[in-house]
């Protein structure tokens, strides 16, 4: 059951954006296909094809350059109205495992795994598995528990997943993991990522109230400093 | 990477699009227009309703062909431009430009009227223009700064007043008082038909969808589905509306009413219902005239893309990304059409009235175009929804009688306005577009029908560079085979998308290919008197794509471009290429244009079946510039004199050009003989322009045989080189 650590991740950025992102964290990952991604934000005043047609060498040498820089097995510039379904769209098209969102790491030694539930808890550990695999890094597994639920099933959770990273061949001594008990999990975690240089986190299927509040996702994303994959939820 | 930069998403789904039409359509048209309704049809005014929402049926249909097959920014102006030319698309884009501005400030002045009528302290027209500015400034404010995608938020608002109109309509109807109905028509069959002209813009909607057809996800599905059914619900519904409020309320008190929706709903809904009703009236209005400047700048950036208005109005804001001077000369003009209320006493009929007449032109001559596209039948017309025989002839022949009939019934001030509007739209195509607009239309081909047997040169362009200089051998090609059909040339263009999705706009892409493939058409036509078509093709792989094109027109040759590199690495001459050089049906002449002119070609000629073919092609490029080729053959002496070598080229030579039925007249015969084939080759070729070199047949392997001397030639000759390899 050891895996081969063939892992595809999408690495989305804004080419209107004349500032290039950091993404210097895709040098510490190891060997992982990276997808890059340039999209150009269109409001829904503008025809795509009018930002195109203004924008579109400008944003391709942009998109080029970071190509240049990083290397990447595919790049793409897409103009949209709608980034999210764009990032969906592409990583089906190139059947990517995680989307990155940019963020400030300085070398990725310590990477925290905020898990869930059994929500995608395979796929989030398929990829921390190829991440440990093809880089020097160790994990942290997270999870929290409700005021009123037992622990020790929060404990079976978490090591559950330890022995599946090991059944991956990860080394034990890689892996460790922490259990908070009551509290917010979305403001735990935004606190924990503070010592971690990655977070890998699940995708969730949004709520009606989230589609139309924002998603839980979102807010996590947005309050961390540090760079974040995001394992795509694929049936 | 897709081609020209970038791709292009498709971002609205089915709800979007039903949303930007039906929440279009149930805007200020359901709120406002009852009571003017009211007044000149009486009751009958629910028919005037069905008959102009059979009206909008009947162009949805076609709008639905139209958009299926070039699913692309515009709408009808689009569709009317390509098949009938630009003198019909800048009256058409003009004539929907001015009307979606008449149409916003109709919306905004019902906005102030249900704001001001039901506030105690609020009257005067004044008020209700002032407040209708204020919101128009707004609605430009938000739309010159742009808004990201919140498609969530307007599908609530947009659900909740459709909701409060279902409620609206499902009660009152058992408020209804049959006394109220009688009689049902007191102004006869032309108070109906004139009503029906204006409240034709209530059904402004589907032409929205249409506008924003390059966005749309999925679009030969989601397009037709949301502009029918969205017309055919609505339709519904205002009928019900119209039956509602005549029925509740006798019609002459309705017609008296500013804000008849709200009157009909306190009696059976008491004060809450008014406020609900006044609520969904605003945000009507205001979901309406915003849909309507976007839909303004689509139609601007499309008139922009063809060269009927200036790309000026198109830039785009530095930070905001917004259509932004579009934006504000749409909003301009709102504003003043707005003002004008304050002098006007039936400003929102004649608003309303205005703007229908614009759009039922356009549908008029929407009508015949779908009857071009289906005559003339273009290739890259290919459309998903088609409509059925006997659907198609009567629905463009039923349009186009039913748009002019409800126009002859419009307020004689209506007809002059937009006959005006008309008039300059012919004035500025003359003034301004005549010499920018690049797309004739289609109209010469649909009259014309198929020409006879024609001789097809297939031009795979893709390098606008090289592409003019290819045409034009193409066209003496077909010229120089006159004798086997009628010339045609056949350029196509491959936008290769690796993974062809329908959330992606390729259509945008095929468009700018296809203007600057039809601007260098113009020219090559008019010089070389030949007919050209083009191809627009999206595939993943451009050599199988153009293999297909070459099969789907039967064509009796190909001229490729190429570069004249040879790239060892696994491929003879590039992945592009080799697939058609290797499987074409027909004769391919591959061609590295390395200098201007043709000039004088030179045809090496060696025994084997391309010699005739190699000849053949040596001639036919010799007409581009007048000249007379050269038919070349390289000796080597081996152990005889070398006038028995020279005679023998001479006979490999003869053989050759009669075999391809040359006069002799037609050409020129050289022979060198040297030790060296090689170099010979190389250094005699040298003195011409244009070198003409077969490529082996097709043995019965799969590979292209490429000789050294060949090789040679190709890397050592300063002119222009092309392979040939007969079918």
């Amino acid at each position: 059951m050891v895996r081969t650590g063939d892992l595809t991740i999408l690495v989305p950025f804004d080419v209107s954006d004349a500032e290039p992102p950091a993404l210097d964290v895709l040098d510490d990952l190891g060997a992982v296909e990276v997808v890059l991604l340039g999209y150009f934000p269109v409001p829904d005043q503008a025809e795509p094809a009018l930002l195109r047609d203004q924008y579109g060498s400008e944003a391709a040498a942009r998109l080029d350059a970071v190509a240049d820089e990083r290397g990447a097995h595919a790049e793409m510039l897409v103009f949209t109205h709608d980034r999210e379904a764009t990032i969906d769209r592409i990583a089906d098209e190139y059947d990517c495992d995680a989307v990155l969102t940019a963020g400030n790491s300085a070398g990725v030694e310590r990477v925290l795994v905020p898990l869930r539930g059994d929500v995608n808890l395979d796929r989030i550990l398929g990829v921390v598995a190829d991440l440990l695999l093809a880089g020097e890094e160790t994990a942290t597994l997270f999870h929290s528990v409700p005021e009123d639920v037992d622990p020790s099933q929060g404990e079976l959770l978490l090591m559950g997943a330890v022995d599946r990273l090991v059944e991956y061949g990860v080394d034990r001594d890689r892996v460790d993991w922490r259990l908070a008990e009551g509290g917010d999990p979305q403001s735990d975690i935004a606190d924990l990522a503070a010592e971690y240089d990655l977070v890998v986190l699940g995708e969730t299927e949004p709520s009606l109230a989230e589609r139309i509040i924002g998603t839980v996702l979102v807010g996590i994303v947005d309050a961390l400093e540090v760079p974040a994959l995001i394992v795509r939820d694929v049936e | 990477m897709s081609a020209e930069g970038g791709e292009l998403e498709r971002t609205l789904g089915f709800v979007e699009a039903m949303t930007l039409g039906g929440g279009t359509m149930i805007g200020a048209g359901i709120f406002i227009l009852p009571g003017i309704a009211a007044e000149t049809a009486g009751p009958a005014s629910s028919v005037s309703y069905a008959i102009a929402g059979f009206v909008a049926l009947l162009a949805a249909l076609s709008l639905s062909e139209l958009a299926t097959g070039m699913p692309i920014a515009g709408g009808s102006y689009h569709y009317v431009n390509r098949a009938l030319g630009g003198l019909f698309g800048a009256v058409v884009g003009w004539g929907m430009w001015t009307g979606l501005m008449f149409a916003s400030a109709f919306y905004m002045i019902g906005f102030g009227q249900y704001l001001v009528e039901p506030l105690p302290f609020l009257d005067g027209r004044a008020v209700i223009v002032g407040i209708g500015l204020v919101g128009l400034a707004l609605l430009l404010g938000v739309n010159y700064y742009g808004t990201e995608e919140s498609s969530a938020f307007q599908n609530v608002t947009i659900g909740t007043e459709t909701a409060i109109i279902l409620v609206f309509v499902a009660v009152g109807l058992f408020f209804i008082d049959p006394g109220n109905l009688e009689p049902f028509a007191p102004f006869g069959a032309g108070g109906v038909v004139a009503t029906t002209g204006i409240v034709f813009i209530s059904f402004l909607g589907f032409e929205i969808i249409a506008t924003v057809a390059g966005e749309i996800k999925n679009p030969s599905r989601i397009i037709p589905l949301s502009m029918i059914l969205s017309v055919v619900l609505v339709t519904i519904l205002y009928v019900l509306v119209m039956l509602v409020s005549t029925g509740v309320i006798p019609f002459e008190s309705l017609g008296e009413s500013p804000i008849p929706v709200s009157d009909v709903a306190v009696v059976y809904l008491g004060p809450l219902g008014v406020i609900a009703i006044v609520f969904a009236a605003i945000i009507a209005a205001i979901s309406s005239s915003n849909s309507s400047i976007l839909a303004a700048s689509r139609v601007i950036y499309a008139m922009g893309r063809d060269g009927i208005v200036t790309d000026w109005l198109n830039a785009s804001h530095p930070r905001f990304y917004t259509p932004h001077r579009a934006i504000a000369a749409t909003g301009g003009v709102t504003a003043l059409l707005i003002l004008a209320g304050l002098g006007v006493e039936t400003i929102i009929a004649l608003l309303a009235e205005a703007a229908s007449f614009s759009f039922l032109v356009s549908y008029s001559l929407v009508q015949v175009s779908l009857v071009v596209f289906r005559r003339a039948d273009p290739d890259d017309y290919d459309p998903s929804f088609a409509l059925p025989w006997p659907v198609y002839p009567v629905v463009p022949i039923l349009g186009v009688l039913l748009s002019l009939l409800v126009v002859s019934q419009m307020a004689t001030v209506v007809v002059v306005i937009g006959s005006g509007i008309v008039a300059f739209g012919v004035v500025w195509y003359a003034v301004y577009a005549r010499g920018r607009v690049v797309s004739e239309g289609l109209l010469r081909e649909a009259i014309r029908g198929e020409p006879a047997e024609p001789f097809r040169v297939v031009v795979p362009v893709a390098n606008p560079g090289t592409q003019r200089g290819l045409l034009r051998l193409a066209a003496a090609s077909a010229h120089a085979n006159e004798d086997r059909g009628t010339p045609e040339l056949v350029a196509v263009n491959v936008t290769p998308v690796a993974h062809p999705s329908p959330l992606q706009n390729v259509e945008a892409d095929r468009a700018d290919h296809q203007r600057d493939l039809l601007e260098n058409a113009h020219d090559i036509a008019t010089e070389m008197d030949v007919t050209l078509r083009t191809r627009a093709v999206v595939a993943p792989d451009v050599g199988e794509a153009i293999l297909d094109v070459i099969e789907d027109e039967a064509a009796d040759e190909v001229i490729l471009g190429w570069d004249g590199t040879l790239d060892w690495d696994g491929h003879v001459f590039g992945t592009t290429v080799d697939p058609v050089v290797r499987d074409a049906p027909c004769d391919v002449s591959l061609v590295d244009l390395r200098t201007e002119t043709v000039g004088t070609p030179v045809a090496l000629v060696a025994p084997g079946p391309n010699a005739p073919v190699v000849a053949h092609q040596a001639v036919e490029f010799a007409t581009v510039d007048g000249t007379v080729p050269t038919l070349l053959n390289v000796q080597s002496p081996r152990s005889e004199s070398d006038a028995d070598a020279e005679a023998r080229g001479q006979a490999v030579v003869t053989d050759a050009a009669e075999a391809a039925g040359l006069d002799p007249d037609e050409y020129d015969v050289r022979v060198v003989v040297d030790d060296d084939v090689g170099r010979a080759v190389v250094e005699a070729t040298g003195q011409y322009d244009t070198v003409c070199v077969g490529l082996s047949g097709r043995p019965g392997g799969s590979g292209i045989r490429f000789g050294t001397v060949t090789e040679r030639v190709v890397h050592d000759s300063p002119g222009n080189v092309a392979l040939i390899r007969g079918s």
